[in-house]
This record gives C-alpha cells, structure tokens and sequence, in this order.
C-alpha cells in the first residue's frame, strides 16, 4: 500500500470507528488524595490525569483584587509518545495547551467569587494518542467539579477534520499527522456558547459546516458521558455517606 | 426534591426562587455552579442571612447579582434557592463568631492558639488565632499579664474581633463569658474555677491565675470543666439542655 488510506471502502478508520464516533470514553473522578479535585481521563488511547489545587491564597505577585487568577500547566510524559523525548523546558506545544486550558477555564469558573486567590491546574499526560487538547479540557471539566468549584456550565471539547472527503470526529494521533483541517472546539453544552474554535490549516469553506457541525456533534456527546458520569460518581459518594 | 444537580443545569426561573449560594443568575434564569443538592431555603426562616447576602453583594464588585436582588428585603416572598455540595467546604471564622481555641504558645505580649470550634461545630482543621495583650478583659488592660491569663494547652472560649494578618485571626476575650474554660495543673488534674482570675487544682489545692470565663452566661458548649465536684449537677443540666434542642 503506497499511500496510507485513513477511511477504507466499508468507511471505517484505521482504528475501526465510523467517521461520527468518538473513541471509548473511561474516567474517574476524585482519583488523589492529596489534591482538592483530580481526575482520570481516558479517550481511546490518550490517557490524562488532572489534579487541582484551590482557590489557595495566591502565592505569586499577580494576584487579582476582584477575582482568581487561574494558573495552568500541562506536561506530558516522556513515556507517552512512542519515542521517548528530551523534555525541554519551553516546550511551545505544552505552553499553547496550558494557555488553552487557562482562558477556557478563566471564562467558566466563577472567578470573580474568589478575590486574590489562585486555582492551580496540574495536567499530565500519561499516554499520548491525539486529542490532547480536547481531551485535557474535558479532563480539567470532571476534576474542576470533583474539587466543587463553582462554574457556569462544563467546558466540553472535541475535535474534528475533513479528510478524503469527509468530515471525521476525535481524531487519533494518525489522523492528527494527516495534515487535514484539525478544528477543535469547546462548548458550553447547556448555555450554548462557543468558548474556543481553532483550526490547524484550511478547509474548503463549504466544507467547514459539516466539519464544525461533526465537532459540535462530539462536543455534545461528550457532555452526555461527562454528565453521566458525574452524576454516577455523586451517586456513589451518598452511598458512601450512608454506610459510613 | 434532594436531586443531584451539576454545574450549569437550569434550576428554574428567577422570578421563583433567589439564587444563593452554588447557584447563579443567567439570562433571568437559575443555573447551579458546583456539583451538589439542591436545596430550598425558605425566607423567613433566615431574615438575618438575606440581609448579609445583600450586603456582601453591594459591597463586593461583582457585577453578575441583578439590582433586583437588593430591593428584594423588603416585600419578596422567594425563597432562597441553594446547591450544596457533598464535600462540605468547611466553616471559616468570621468577625464576631465565638470560637473556642486551644492555646499553643505564649509570650508577654499575646497567646498564639488554634481555632478548633466555630460557635458549636467543629473546624476540619484548624486555624491559628492569637489573642493580644489588650484584648484579653476589658478593664485594667494595662495591667494583664498574659502568663496570669493564659497557659499552653487551656481550651479557651474567645470572639473573632479581627481578620488579622496574613498569619493569624485576632481573638478578644473581653467579656465575662470568655476566657479560658478547661484547663488542667501542673499534675495534670482538670482545674476546678473559684474567681474570676483563678483556678484550683483538686489534687494539690494550687490556685493558679487563668481569665476564668464565667459559664453560666455562654451556656453552649462549654461545659468540660466543672467535672469533679458538681459532676452530676452538669449531667442533669447537660440532659436538659438536650431535651430543650430536641
């Protein structure tokens, strides 16, 4: 085969999906101790664990006299990629993820609730299969509500890209390295309001509604996992509290 | 009622209900903020809480609570709409909360303590207080010397007079029902209160100087010393005071 086909005739992907399936989704909340809200976040093969700390007293100079300052940084390990990587210490990459995650989050959680204080995102990355960012954000979601921060809705992402002709949703690392139009976008899924939207390289412009459309159908997937998930993990907490 | 509510679901219109805490107002509807329960509190019940809401609101610079919010004291029948979360964020002292501290540390000019109590429920952790020099009575301030006052390890009843510093709460035991309220001598024996500034030791009859908080006033909370002599007298008060809440 000369050229790697990303879609076969029966129009199943390299990993078996059809072109509007996400990747299995598994997470847990509340996964450390030490942190105030944490989480694990599987997406395929891409897994993340996020911990947060916070709203402490703000421990740099910045901090905000109306409301909390967000810091956020992301980190892969070296283990995750399938060649093991020096780290350098400014990696663009982690930088624009940790960016992403800090101004999603700055226009969600209630910050104006807690003056001069900071909210501290760790996110690290354990196993690297694309996604990355959309995944990270939905991670930061579940931990951010397992730490009890007050926010206006969840932050859900997804990504999506048009290639051979059509529009795919959450793509793996094979189909990110396609070069194709790689949109992601974050939602507020129950306001309904586009917090993030951007997009690698370009798309026919009538191409970019169904490849947006494929994104927004993700991102509301996603949600409804999200959602339920953390109403099973409430559901599990009371019962908790009612046997012990 | 009781249902598990995530963050950003619709609760309901805010013409029903006044959104409080866990809640906020958006596009003249009620979304929960946190993962929790939702919770209706009815008004009148806490009259005194709507009015700090308000305040707190004015005062702070957010600009996300309608104006309506604060014309509703006067003729509003909402009651309040709350989410609670299921990890309990903890209490904080505030100014003007009796708190009940465990001194650590003294010095001439104050008593370094650990805030174990808000009022009658107890802190996860806790927090460091201290009660200066002046604020320890109200009269002959000049002349209070915190060794005649205070010892490590007293369980002292104080009011939060002060956020303080960065450090530490400033604590005030200047009333009659504040001061120090179990404390054990030398020996370790539980100290029996004969005046206002002393203690005695039932095992070795040593008076020692402590700002004897006067007990009968405070009435919760604080009945651990007293142990020995009227022991049974306290149960028999004890048992009243819990029927009573009951």
């Amino acid at each position: 085969m000369s050229k790697l086909s990303y879609i076969s005739p029966e129009g199943l992907r390299i990993d078996g999906r059809r072109s509007n399936e996400i990747r299995r989704l598994n997470m847990r909340m509340g996964v450390l101790n030490r942190a105030d809200g944490s989480s694990y976040y599987e997406q395929g093969n891409t897994k993340i664990t996020v911990a947060i700390y916070g709203p402490h007293e703000s421990t740099t100079q910045k901090s905000l006299f109306d409301r909390a300052s967000i810091k956020c940084e992301f980190a892969m390990s070296s283990f995750s990629t399938s060649e093991r990587k020096v780290k350098s210490r400014f990696d663009k990459t982690a930088y624009e993820t940790s960016t992403l995650i800090k101004q999603a989050f700055e226009s969600t959680v209630l910050t104006h609730l807690f003056p001069r204080s900071q909210i501290d995102i760790y996110v690290q990355v354990l196993q690297s299969d694309g996604g990355l960012k959309s995944a990270a954000i939905n991670a930061v979601t579940l931990a951010m509500i397992d730490a009890g921060i007050p926010m206006r809705d969840y932050v859900c992402a997804c990504s999506a890209t048009f290639i051979e002709g059509s529009a795919l949703m959450d793509l793996n690392h094979m189909e990110e390295r396609s070069g194709g139009a790689d949109l992601l976008l974050s939602i507020h899924p129950q306001l309904g309001g586009v917090i993030s939207i951007n997009m690698e390289s370009k798309v026919p412009q009538e191409m970019f509604e169904s490849v947006l459309d494929m994104a927004l159908a993700g991102c509301k997937k996603i949600y409804y996992l999200l959602q339920e998930q953390v109403k099973k993990h409430s559901k599990d907490l009371m019962s908790n509290q009612l046997v012990g | 009622m009781n249902t598990i509510v995530t963050p950003g679901q619709k609760l309901c219109k805010d013409t029903e209900y006044i959104s409080s805490e866990g809640t906020y107002v958006h596009k003249g509807s009620i979304y929960s903020s946190v993962l929790g329960f939702s919770h209706t509190i009815k008004r009148n019940i806490n009259t005194d809480n709507n009015n700090e809401t308000t305040t707190t609101s004015s005062s702070g610079s957010s600009s996300s609570i309608p104006s309506e919010y604060n014309n509703s004291t006067s003729e509003d029948k909402r009651d309040y709409i709350v989410v609670l979360k299921e990890k309990e964020p903890g209490i904080v002292p505030e100014i003007g909360n009796v708190v009940t501290v465990q001194v650590l540390r003294i010095n001439p000019r104050l008593a370094s303590c650990a805030i174990l109590c808000v009022g009658t429920k107890a802190l996860k952790e806790t927090f460091n207080g201290v009660i200066r020099v002046q604020d320890v009575r109200a009269t002959e301030i000049d002349k209070v010397e915190i060794y005649k006052s205070f010892r490590p390890g007293d369980i002292v009843s104080a009011e939060v007079i002060s956020l303080g510093d960065s450090r530490s709460y400033y604590l005030s035991t200047a009333k009659n029902e504040l001061g120090v309220v179990f404390a054990q001598s030398v020996v370790g024996a539980t100290m029996i209160p004969v005046s206002w500034n002393q203690m005695q030791c039932p095992k070795t009859k040593t008076k020692e100087y402590r700002k004897v908080a006067k007990m009968d006033i405070a009435g919760t909370d604080q009945d651990d010393d007293n142990d020995t002599e009227n022991g049974h007298e306290n149960e028999k008060e004890d048992n009243n005071n819990e029927s009573d809440q009951e």
